[in-house]
């Protein structure tokens, strides 16, 4: 104490200019031992760190995952040509400091003596892959590893497959074209290999300087050229803008890695982002709440001090600075409280994240430290301007007529600043004008609700309490309902306030089981990481039996058989074949387990985009596992002709039920009439499709079989002699990925604890604020019961059933208006399936009424400990 | 005849207060026209009700006059604005209350300090604490006011009230408060310190033995001065501030 005196006269006397800078900042030393300012700090430092806890966190795991999907495109942006580009464009790229390697693609007959087989050949240079990695396998079939290699002039690297295929081993001299290669590695994936049912050669890698002599470009080729570039991001966009223009659509594309992302992860962070924007936004209006309840508190107190102050000669502009340079204080010490929690919270996820995902996360990214700080700023003063705007209109003569109070704002005011507040904020932080509006209109709509529901429950109860009840608790009980009735407009917004954190609060948990589950469901123990196709008919049995001594037993063979959608009712298509043809090689590339969009990529100046397309059909008697019909009926047995197409595909294509499409099938033609629209979960890891024929439209076709099923990591090495009988076969390895994604989704599911922890502190930091708050504002009436004769016991009583009454009120209001929010969040927002919550609606009464309750006993009791001549002292 | 509003403390001409209430205007202090010469010392009395707060309240500037001139230290109060009078108060007005007016959160020696820092003078801290040592509670300084008892928060009241060297101290019923034997340290603490400071002094008071202690009284009853009493001790300042009705 002497030191801070003897400094503190040290500075009035050298700065006594500044008097109002050491008045504020012994008030806040000597304030900030009580309970409003520690409520401001905690609430200002919660939602700082839980801005930027998530803001980096998404930021850096969106640049995380867009630098694994160009690992998976092997490069940042990638110009296709059927012929050789013109050099002046590799020219050009050289120029802009543009890394580049070149590669050409091509189907081709493979050799090996009599054996022969058709492959895909990627001819790649040196510097293939510009990012990610190829993995090469000591042997077929074995576990593959990473290789800094390519294939040198005269060299081949083959699939597992061809092995088998050819009856070839390492060492073995293979023809290609014109030519004999080296058979030098297991080629066991390269870094943008996916599969796709329709063209499933297996790959082969040349080099590129060998595919003149092998015969693959020439007048018939079907080869295309790729040049993968990669660079700084002004580098590219530069370059990008200037070769563009000069693109010929017919012989040239274009691609970015972000077509590559990965749309499953995508869809998963994607899913996790929006939570955490939805829990950061929630954790800012709690704490924003709870700094609006504190600071109304703080003012209040201070109602006294200003009128001294203006009576003493303070002008009005250095009791402006004494009160906002504590708030300033606050802010500060709350934004570095709140940043430090965030930064190391953030820091620790992301490194587990890169770790996982083999990536270097580095770089600064300012936005979210801006937006945090912005964030506690605006919190801090945007949510206590109108407290302080009131304290600061108390008139000195307050200290000779103690019942003048602030002159009395406009309340509009109030809601209009806070409005506005939070509004900012959500726009801020979600960077999204419209869905800040949509949100923030059903936030005030829910107030509105939640307003007229309490005065109702408050009109009700007021009946209610004349009744006669039990004795015992009679007097406590009159006592308590008395006082909720007298300050009906304050209770309401009490209420409001403890219904809208209990019901915020559930939100984000019930959202969090739900989306955690929904992640944990998506991939069970026992998820496939295999796919085979190719199976045909005559060899399904075997396999099946084979597959059966391994003790593999896929749930499922799908019968595939590729064809064209060539007409929609009478409207046909004319697209030139050639360029779907090309296109679809082109798909090579992409992964088709689920959705890309694709029918989005490919659009063309047609009404109906994909018009044309090629597609995999199935047929069934039964809806597939997690389909469900959203229109229409699933056939009955012996019904002519009918397809269930996917609800996405459906809209694309304006189909609807009862129109007729027509199918190229080799060369049967089948028309089909749409009998129902289904809805896809793409993330089963399951082949799913977009057409579902009934079997009775398909009777003389024979498809090949594909199937999915999951093989144990110390199953993997049988692998080898689990296929062998069936070298035609195509497998598909997706283990890889779906580790991955796992790993992803555990450090996700970190995050989505935390703000939870986070939420759930700021939703507690408002209930603590409010009791205190309201506790403190009966704290005379509480004296005149106890100068009264009141006994202390009865006191407590009525406080603590008082805030149960609240409690259980708050309760009930929050799990109704937590079914309406999240039936319009789960079903607008997260693509969640809408469910019912009905253990909500005894918790959160419970859990309201215990919570409230007990945070009233105890300030209560703090207060009813002082003893009454202090009591009384304070409150005069 | 004219008086200089130079020579008075305080000077009134025709100062009325009146409020508005739900059943009309209510006026809540008639007509007053007084003078109080510098270094007098006036005593307010009159029944509970009268108008003393509110006058008191208009001559320091606290409240706006309905009609009528204010002259406080020869300025004219009731042309300026809150913010100029809270001006002219700094550093030339102090004030003692019946409820003490410390501020809570602020230590004895800091309430003490505040005028002194709010009008941007030097050296606050040492002036502080002589007056501190003055009303003996050098001892108290780094005690809150909820820590001291009421006589003790009324001494911290007083050191305020003198640490800007104030030319005029206003006090509304500085005893108010306080028991016996407290009324009389204070009033004994309150002379001597306003002799010593030769502040003029207009107090307001139920307390007949504070009110004789000055130089006069003036009696208030329903808004007006009913009369003059000539104080005991001293019949210089004699000549008027009458009343009316
Ligand atoms: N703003 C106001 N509105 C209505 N009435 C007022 C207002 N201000 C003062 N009054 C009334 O004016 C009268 C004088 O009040 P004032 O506080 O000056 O009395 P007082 O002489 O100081 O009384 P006490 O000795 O009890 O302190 C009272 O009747 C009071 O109710
Ligand atoms: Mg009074």
């Amino acid at each position: 104490m002497t030191s801070n005196q003897q400094s503190s006269s040290h500075q009035s006397s050298y700065h006594h200019k500044n008097a109002w800078f050491s008045i504020a900042w012994r008030l806040f030393c000597h304030e900030s031992k009580r309970g409003e300012l520690t409520i401001i700090l905690l609430a200002i430092s919660l939602s700082v760190a839980s801005v930027l806890a998530l803001s980096l966190f998404s930021e850096r795991l969106q640049y995380a995952l867009t630098e694994k999907a160009a690992n998976y495109f092997t490069a940042d942006r990638m110009l296709w040509s059927a012929n050789p580009a013109p050099t002046q464009w590799l020219e050009k790229a050289k120029q802009s400091e543009l890394t580049m390697a070149t590669q050409l693609r091509s189907n081709s007959m493979l050799f090996a003596g009599d054996a022969m087989s058709l492959v895909f050949v990627r001819a790649i240079d040196e510097n293939f892959p510009l990012k990610g990695t190829i993995r090469i396998a000591p042997q077929p079939f074995a576990e593959g590893a990473d290789t800094d290699l390519t294939p040198a002039q005269g060299e081949i690297w083959l699939e597992s497959r061809i092995f088998q295929l050819l009856n070839v081993q390492l060492g073995s001299m293979v023809e290609l074209g014109d030519i004999k290669l080296k058979v030098t590695q297991v080629l066991a994936q390269l870094p943008d290999q996916g599969f796709s049912l329709g063209n499933s050669s297996p790959h082969v890698v040349i080099n590129i300087t060998d595919i003149k002599a092998a015969g693959l470009i020439g007048q018939h080729s079907n080869a295309w050229f790729s040049y993968s570039f990669v660079g700084s991001d002004e580098a590219i966009i530069q370059y990008e803008d200037w070769l563009l223009p000069q693109l010929d659509n017919e012989v040239h594309g274009w691609d970015t890695a972000e077509d590559a992302k990965d749309f499953w992860l995508s869809r998963t962070i994607r899913k996790a982002g929006q939570y955490f924007l939805l829990s950061s936004l929630l954790a800012i209006i709690l704490a924003s709440i709870s700094i609006a309840v504190a600071a109304q508190r703080y003012c209040q107190r201070h109602y006294d001090p200003v009128a001294i102050m203006k009576t003493l000669g303070g002008s009005n502009s250095q009791i402006r600075k004494i009160f906002l340079l504590q708030i300033g204080f606050i802010s500060i010490a709350g934004i570095i409280i709140g940043t430090s929690i965030g930064y190391v919270f953030q820091y620790g996820i992301s490194t587990l994240i890169a770790n996982q995902l083999n990536i270097e996360l580095s770089g600064w990214y300012w936005r979210p430290f801006i937006i945090a700080i912005f964030t506690g700023c605006c919190c801090a003063f945007l949510f206590s301007v109108y407290p302080l705007m009131k304290l600061f209109s108390v008139p000195p003569l307050r200290v000779l007529r103690r019942d003048i109070d602030a002159k009395p704002l406009k309340f509009t005011f109030n809601l209009l600043a806070s409005g506005i507040a939070i509004f900012l904020l959500m726009w801020a932080y979600s960077n999204d004008l419209k869905i800040s509006a949509i949100l923030f209109a059903s936030g005030v709509i829910l107030v509105l609700v939640l307003l007229a529901i309490t005065l109702v429950f408050i009109t009700l109860g007021r009946r209610y309490a004349q009744a006669e009840f039990s004795p015992g608790l009679a007097g406590a009980w009159n006592l308590a309902w008395a006082r909720i009735q007298r300050r009906a407009m304050g209770n309401s917004i009490q209420l409001i306030s403890f219904s809208l954190t209990i019901m915020l609060l559930l939100i984000v948990i019930v959202l969090r089981n739900d989306m955690l589950e929904q992640w944990r469901s998506q991939l069970p123990e026992g998820t496939p990481n295999y796919f085979l196709a190719n199976i045909t008919k005559q060899e399904l049995p075997e396999l099946q039996r084979h597959l059966a001594t391994f003790d593999v037993f896929p749930k499922e063979y799908y019968p595939v058989i590729r064809s064209r959608l060539t007409a929609i009712n009478d409207e046909t298509i004319d697209t030139t074949i050639d360029k779907v043809k090309k296109k679809n090689e082109k798909e090579e590339k992409e992964i088709k387990i689920e959705d890309k969009g694709k029918a989005k990529e490919e659009s063309t100046d047609k009404e109906r985009e994909g018009f044309g397309r090629e597609v995999n059909l199935t047929w069934r008697d039964t809806l597939p596992f997690k389909n469900e019909i959203v229109e229409g009926t699933w056939w009955e047995k012996d019904v002519p002709n009918s397809v269930s197409v996917e609800e996405k595909v459906a809209g694309e294509l304006n189909i609807i039920i009862g129109d007729k499409i027509t199918f190229n099938i080799g060369s049967q033609i089948v028309t089909a009439s749409v009998t129902n629209l289904r809805s896809v979960n793409w993330q089963t890891m399951q082949p799913n499709f977009y057409f579902i024929l009934n079997p009775d439209a398909v009777t003389d076709i024979s498809p090949t079989y594909i199937t999915a099923f999951n093989l144990a990591k110390d199953q993997k090495s049988e692998l080898n002699k689990m296929l062998k009988p069936f070298p035609t076969l195509s497998l598909f390895d997706v283990d890889y990925r779906i580790q991955q994604v796992k790993d992803v989704i555990k450090q996700v599911s970190a995050a989505v604890e935390f703000i939870l922890i986070l939420i759930l502190c700021a939703g507690s930091l408002v209930l603590i604020a409010q009791v205190q708050a309201s506790i403190e504002e009966r704290q005379q009436e509480l004296a005149i019961l106890r100068t009264l004769g009141a006994k202390g016991k009865l006191i407590q009583q009525s406080v603590v059933l008082e805030f149960v009454i609240v409690g259980i009120i708050s309760g009930i209001i929050a799990a109704f208006a937590n079914e309406i929010a999240l039936y319009m969040l789960q079903t607008n927002i997260f693509e969640m399936e809408y469910s019912f919550h009905f253990e909500f609606w005894l918790l959160a009464p419970l859990v309201g009424a215990s919570v409230v309750g007990c945070l009233g006993a105890l300030t209560c009791w703090r207060l009813l400990r002082i003893n009454t001549l202090k009591l009384i002292r304070e409150v005069m | 005849m004219d008086i200089k509003p130079s020579d008075s403390a305080i000077l009134t001409k025709s100062l009325t207060k009146k409020v508005k209430t739900s059943e009309g205007d209510l006026q809540i202090l008639n007509p007053i026209d007084m003078n109080i010469k510098y270094g007098e010392s006036v005593a307010i009395v009159g029944a509970s009700g009268s108008g003393k707060s509110t006058l008191l309240g208009l001559l320091a500037g606290l409240d706006d006059a309905s009609e009528g001139e204010i002259y406080l230290d020869g300025q004219p109060l009731h042309n300026m604005n809150e913010e100029q009078r809270a001006q002219l108060r700094g550093g030339r007005v102090g004030f003692i209350f019946q409820t003490f007016m410390l501020v809570q959160s602020l230590t004895a020696l800091e309430n003490i300090m505040l005028p002194a820092q709010l009008a941007g003078l030097s050296n606050a801290a040492e002036q502080a604490k002589s007056l501190l040592e003055k009303v003996g509670l050098a001892h108290r300084a780094n005690h809150y006011p909820n820590q001291l008892s009421g006589g003790e928060q009324q001494r911290v009241a007083i050191a305020r009230a003198f640490i800007s060297k104030p030319k005029i101290l206003f006090a509304d019923e500085p005893t108010g408060n306080l028991d016996a034997k407290n009324s009389i340290n204070i009033e004994s603490l309150l002379f001597e310190l306003n002799k010593k400071f030769g502040a003029t002094l207009l107090l307001v008071t139920h307390d007949t033995d504070l009110a004789e202690k000055c130089d006069r009284q003036l009696h208030m009853h329903a808004g007006s001065f009913v009369e003059t009493v000539i104080p005991l001790t001293n019949s210089k300042h004699d000549e008027e501030v009458v009343h009316d009705v």
